[in-house]
């Protein structure tokens, strides 16, 4: 067989960010800020990857901050209440810490990305609202004109480390098929979720949650892999819509209902306030997710495994309207839904479902936002601990505080290291395992793999979970990784835009994420936010105030749990059922109205 | 089961073997709202592994714009068309072509 030939180039930065959505480019600046030479690497389009561009989306901010900022915001908002309505949500299992800095950071934050250029749809009495894509360009533009290095079309692969010291990356450069040997003082991963491992992504396809896979493999710890939130009401059917929140928006925003297959009404069966408080907020993506769920595993899903989305209430011409009142021509983030409306018209509805949106969980930091590794930072959705059991507030606003936070640690972090050089067996290991796909003359094809992974996490673990389904799910993920992984073969062999290639690379990375997931899952027998078991159906204060901590050591599996950070709001006591403690949360908003 | 198949042809390029592209056609079947890239995802799947497109960071909702492609020789969005009758796929005009239709621009 003819070798192939690899080629890898040297790139010597001070600060390497993997990521190019909101989080990425708000630590680049951040690097900046404080005179470092930044390197940004993004997975695919520059700005146009990850979950940022697909966001709605708003920017949450205490009242007063909103007025600060130049808004309109509600006056008898402030940072307490703010901070309170945060840890109800989340179920009092966040780090409060970063909660607070959260709520402190807003404020800046915002103003920043207006003065940027991000300009504004509409603001309410918590939060302003635009379009994912215009806030990633505000800092994508700032970020260029700070001085930021990019490269795009370029994945990381793995962690560089000297003694548990990160001191840089292994990338790709995907067109080219070259690789990139990135030595640099300090590595921030912004890589976000792990959608991909789900048969309906809302996110991007490149989602596949490579930062948190790679820095467990260096030995990072993960907290909150258990939280996994699902939004509810995405479309499951017709096909070419498949992960649009689009109806989840629409669920939001003009109402609507839920029907079974067998012609009930989904919501009739639960407690009305909750159902009224859940639609009108983002806890609707807990709680319409898990009563969805419970449907589903009922057996009464449609045929797409989701359930009919209707008008309900509203005549369709009311609906309707509000829709237009909004989306014109039911046109959402630039595509055409039109051809929905009429099955809104005619009483077929869409087939909607809950599907994976956001991860709570992910790599643990600390309040610079610097992991449990030297030199290795997270930021955004792939850190772990702002929104603890449950994310209402925005996941916007928190790319952008951990961001600059990340940034200005690692910029500092930078200026006290030498640049060491890289070790080429620690290279050459990790170089042999990506390329091994190319070189096995055959074996399991990665897409099939893929597909049938995808199946077994909608399937096992959805919102709502219990011990059988989730060990037959570990059992599953355990043999891929030991019998299925190591034989992974691609029909093509060289390396330029190797499709199944980086398909098998993606899903390396898929399976140690979700492997850590359904680890802290079994483990954690309780319910809580948006981790709901049907075999651990209570919330257990006096057992389960803690974080599941998750870290590999020479490929073996440590679990461990710390108390959570609750240092200035006393969580509640006691054993209380899911239901109950979740209205609880809900009812313990701040008195200021409004969806946040 | 009444299943209506199209025919797509794609623009497929080996940089590895090939001098020059040639066309390749595939039978899909339509299902309720399948659009193009959905079909591309189908043989890539099913009928064909080495098919590349660019995929690997696409959003497939009309936003991030990396699926362009030359369809029925207009620039179009893969994952914003439907596909409805035989279709042609090819890499946009004024690019290198990597693979297939995976392109990238002029000087890099």
């Amino acid at each position: 067989m003819r070798k192939t030939k690899i080629n890898i180039k040297s790139i010597q930065t001070d600060v390497l960010v993997a990521g190019s959505g909101g989080a990425g480019f708000r630590s680049a600046i951040g690097a900046r800020e404080k005179g470092a030479k930044v390197l940004l690497v993004s997975k695919g389009r520059l700005a146009r990857c990850g979950a940022t561009p697909m966001a709605g989306a708003d920017l949450t901010c205490h009242g007063k901050g909103m007025r600060a900022a130049g808004f309109f915001g509600e006056p008898r908002d402030s940072e307490e209440k703010f901070f309170s309505d945060i840890v109800h949500q989340g179920c009092f299992l966040n780090d409060q810490r970063l909660t607070e800095i959260y709520v402190k950071d807003g404020p800046d934050r915002l103003k920043e990305m207006v003065e940027w250029g991000m300009r504004v749809n509409t603001s309410d009495e918590r939060a302003v609202d635009a379009p994912g894509t215009v806030m990633v360009d505000a800092v994508y533009r700032q970020a260029r004109r700070s001085g930021v290095e990019t490269l795009e079309d370029v994945v990381i692969l793995g962690l560089y480390t000297r003694e548990n010291e990160v001191i840089g990356a292994l990338g790709l450069d995907l067109k080219a098929g070259e690789f990139l040997r990135i030595q640099a003082k300090a590595v921030i991963l912004a890589t976000g979720g792990w959608h991909k491992a789900y048969s309906v992504v809302t996110g991007s396809r490149e989602l596949t949650g490579d930062g948190v896979a790679m820095a467990l493999r260096a030995g990072a710890e993960l907290t909150d892999m258990e939280f996994i939130t699902f939004a509810c009401n995405v479309i499951y059917w017709p096909s070419s819509y498949r992960g649009s929140i689009f109806t989840y928006v629409l669920s939001l925003v003009v109402g609507g209902e839920l029907k079974n297959s067998d012609g009930q009404l989904v919501y009739d069966q639960y407690d009305p306030w909750m159902i009224d408080y859940a639609n009108k907020t983002e806890w609707n993506k807990s709680f319409i997710s898990i009563i969805s769920g419970k449907e589903i595993n009922k057996g009464k899903a449609l045929s797409h495994g989701g359930l009919r989305y209707i008008p309900g209430r509203k005549s369709f011409e009311e609906f309707d309207q509000l829709v237009q009142d909004s989306y014109k021509d039911w046109v959402f983030h630039c595509a055409s839904f039109i051809d929905l409306r009429e099955k809104m018209r005619n009483g077929e509805g869409i087939e909607v479902g809950p599907a994976a949106e956001y991860f709570e969980g992910g790599i643990a930091v600390n309040e610079d936002f610097a992991a449990s590794l030297p030199g290795l930072y997270a930021a955004g959705e792939c850190a772990s601990s702002v929104f603890g059991a449950n994310r209402v507030s925005a996941a916007t606003m928190e790319m952008l505080v951990s961001g600059a936070r990340a940034g200005w640690a690692a910029g500092e972090y930078a200026f006290s290291q030498p640049s060491w050089d890289i070790d080429p067996k620690q290279e050459d290991t990790l170089l042999q395992s990506i390329l091994a796909p190319l070189f096995r003359e055959s074996g399991e094809k990665p897409s099939v793999i893929r597909k049938e992974l995808q199946r077994q996490s909608q399937k096992l673990m959805g919102p709502v979970r219990n011990e059988s389904e989730m060990a037959e799910y570990l059992s599953f993920l355990d043999a891929l990784k030991t019998a299925v992984i190591p034989h992974l073969a691609t029909t093509l062999k060289d390396l330029p835009y190797n499709k199944e290639w980086i398909e098998a690379i993606d899903l390396a990375n898929m399976v140690d994420t979700m492997q850590a997931c359904c680890r802290a899952s079994l483990f954690r027998k309780e319910s809580r936010g948006v981790h709901y078991r049907e075999d651990y159906p209570n919330v257990d204060n006096t057992n389960w105030l803690k974080e599941v901590v998750i870290q590999q050591a020479n490929g073996n599996w440590r679990i461990s749990t710390r108390p959570v950070n609750t240092y200035k709001l006393s969580p509640p006591s006691g054993t209380i059922p899911y239901m109950d403690f979740t209205k609880n949360m809900m009812r313990s908003h701040s008195d200021i109205g409004g969806h946040h | 089961m009444n299943e209506k198949t199209v025919k797509i042809t794609v623009s497929r390029f080996n940089p590895a073997t090939d001098k020059e592209a040639h066309l390749q056609s595939y039978l899909v079947p339509i299902t309720e709202g399948l659009s193009v890239l959905g079909a591309l995802d189908y043989i890539y799947e099913t009928l064909d592994s080495s098919l590349s497109y660019y995929d690997h960071a696409a959003c497939a909702q009309g936003i991030c714009k990396t699926c362009m492609s030359k369809i029925n020789g207009e620039p179009a969005l893969l994952c914003q068309t439907q596909l409805t009758e035989d279709m042609i796929v090819e890499p946009l005009d004024r690019f290198i072509v990597v693979r297939d239709i995976v392109t990238k621009k002029r000087g890099r």
